[in-house]
Formats: structure tokens, C-alpha cells, sequence
């Protein structure tokens, strides 16, 4: 998967939880939970949507790494690197 | 005039019901010495509950847990406040006709923000009875259906008690507003790293404040406490709820 695959998958990912966010707007290197309105209830389904689109399993430990566009970009590249 | 009186299906500590014949109310005395009826007299508790065990406890299980089978701490809470609510039965019912109706199910309405605003809270029904699992799995499609719109009409009439968690929002303590003719809600704040002293000794921990408001024709501050002090106990206990 591109670079470019995984972050419209993972902006898919974010639609689905936050519909009401323009997110061409948003900025890939801050946290989403600063520009969007997200409780820890969506951070989970942000999660199990990472698994079941991506196929990357992220612990609860490494959610401040997914917490912004361009984190989570890397780190499920790294993840598929592997 | 209200009292317990015998043959009374009243639990001890409730407010009571009025002796035959006699109205109850709470009342005042007004600027020109009359006296007026309080129609809503609400009290309010605060308690700070020590959630070290406890958020240690939640991850440790989620680290053993696939992603979809993760708890929330919501969940934990829901549960502690239904267990809870068996010991102090006067805080989970409704205020009906100048009478306390207790009830017997326990029906928690979680109080689920809505995006662009808006509040909602349809009720997890005898959450008392459900596991932690099935409490976590209803929690997240309750949550689901409610910003989408896609409730049952039963999930918004029934609930008998109501929890709101604003830690999410970010703040620290939530006084909340009781839903007529519920009797009681209570408000979990976030959790926040904190200096705490116990047995002399000053040390850092993870505490939470939660709150009680409640209306005072239905139970009292005593009881009140005794219910605060009863979600601290379970909360302690994770494992065994």
C-alpha cells in the first residue's frame, strides 16, 4: 500500500466517526482530538477501524502515536513494513 | 408530615412517603413570611475517589484484549453505579404524584453528547445484571445509535438513574441537572494525576472526582454519601465486577 492509500483510508477511517469534519482542513501534523470532537469512545472505533482497513492492531499504549494524521501514516507504514 | 412508617415498602434512610392523609412537601418560608413549596429540592455531593487500582487494572485487561474486545472506562463506571444503586435503592426511580416510586430495575441512561451539540441520555437496560463485556459492547452501539439518531423509543423514555462522564471533555467535576421524574444523577469528571496522602505519606495518584445530585423528597445526603462511598468500594474491585 502507498503512502497515499493509507492516509485516504485512514481519513475514510476518520469520516466515519467524525461526518460533520471537513478534513481537507485538516492538519496532518497536530492531534486529532485538538481539531476534532473525539471521546475516547471514538478513539476506539478509530482503532478497530485501523484493524479492519488496514490490518494494524494498535494498543492502547501507542495511541498517542496514531493520535495525528501524519503519526498514524508512519506508523502503520512502519507496521506493514514489518 | 412523612415518615418510614410500618408496613412501609420503603428501604431504611429513604425520605418516606406522607402519613395517610397528610401532603408532603419541602418548603420555605418566602420574603413576605409565607410559606411557598420547594418543587425541586435538589442536593448535591462530591466525592474524589483514588482510580490508580483501577485505571492500572483497565489496562492491563486491555492489553490482553483484541482491539475490539477493548473496555472503556465508561463501562466500569456504568456498572459500579448499577451494583451501587442495589444498596441505596431510593436513588434509582422516580419522584411521581408526591410520592417516591423506586424501581426495581435498574435502567442507567448514559448521557451521550451529540456532534454539533446536543445532548441525549437512552438507558442501558438492567445494567446491574449485564457483564462488563456485554455493558462495553451495548455502551459503544448505544453510543452509535445515539449520534445517529437511531434509537429505540423505549432507551429514551425508561431510564430510571443517569450517569453523564464529561472526562472526555476534558474537565474535572460535573454538578448535573436530574432528569424528572428520575431522582437522582450522577457525574463522573476526569481522571487527573493528583498529590494524595494517605497514612502520613504524600504520594501521586490518579483520583476522579464523582458527584451526586439528588432530590431531597426521595432520599437524603446520608444516604446520598453512603451510595458515593459504596461506586468507590466497587470501583477498587474491577476484577470481581
Amino acid at each position: 500500500m502507498t503512502k497515499d492509500e493509507i492516509k485516504n483510508t485512514v481519513l475514510r477511517i476518520l469520516g466515519g466517526i467524525a461526518p460533520e469534519a471537513d478534513l481537507t482542513q485538516i492538519n496532518p501534523k497536530v492531534g486529532f482530538r485538538e481539531q476534532l470532537d473525539i471521546d475516547s469512545m471514538d478513539l476506539l472505533n478509530f482503532a478497530i477501524g485501523l484493524k479492519k482497513e488496514l490490518g494494524v492492531e494498535v494498543p492502547e499504549a501507542d495511541y498517542p502515536k496514531v493520535a495525528s494524521l501524519d503519526g498514524c501514516v508512519e506508523y502503520v507504514m512502519e507496521k506493514h513494513a514489518r | 408530615m412523612v415518615a418510614n412508617y410500618a408496613a412501609m415498602d420503603v428501604r431504611p434512610g429513604s425520605m418516606g412517603k406522607p402519613l395517610p392523609g397528610i401532603e408532603a412537601g419541602i418548603v420555605r418560608k418566602n420574603k413576605v413570611g409565607e410559606v411557598e413549596e420547594i418543587t425541586k429540592p435538589d442536593y448535591y455531593l462530591s466525592e474524589t475517589i483514588d482510580m490508580s487500582r483501577t485505571i492500572k487494572w483497565l489496562a492491563e485487561e486491555n492489553q490482553k484484549r483484541p482491539v475490539e474486545g477493548r473496555l472503556l472506562l465508561g463501562a466500569l463506571l456504568v456498572k459500579a453505579v448499577a451494583l451501587a444503586l442495589r444498596e441505596v435503592p431510593e436513588l434509582n426511580g422516580f419522584w411521581k404524584e408526591g410520592r417516591a416510586v423506586p424501581s426495581k430495575e435498574i435502567h442507567v441512561g448514559m448521557a451521550v453528547s451529540l456532534r454539533g451539540g446536543g445532548l441525549i441520555a437512552p438507558a442501558l437496560h438492567d445494567a446491574d445484571k449485564q457483564s462488563l463485556d456485554e455493558l462495553m459492547k451495548n455502551l459503544r452501539d448505544l453510543t452509535q445509535r445515539a449520534r445517529t439518531l437511531r434509537l429505540r423509543s423505549s432507551e429514551l423514555t425508561d431510564p430510571t438513574v443517569t450517569v453523564t462522564s464529561l472526562g472526555d471533555q476534558g474537565v474535572e467535576t460535573v454538578f448535573g441537572v436530574i432528569y424528572p421524574p428520575q431522582v437522582a444523577i450522577v457525574g463522573f469528571g476526569k481522571v487527573v494525576e493528583r498529590p494524595w496522602a494517605v497514612n502520613g505519606m504524600l504520594g501521586a495518584r490518579q483520583v476522579m472526582t464523582a458527584t451526586l445530585a439528588a432530590d431531597h423528597r426521595a432520599s437524603d445526603g446520608h444516604r446520598g454519601g453512603l451510595f458515593l462511598a459504596a461506586v468507590d468500594r466497587l470501583l477498587q474491585e474491577s476484577d470481581k465486577i
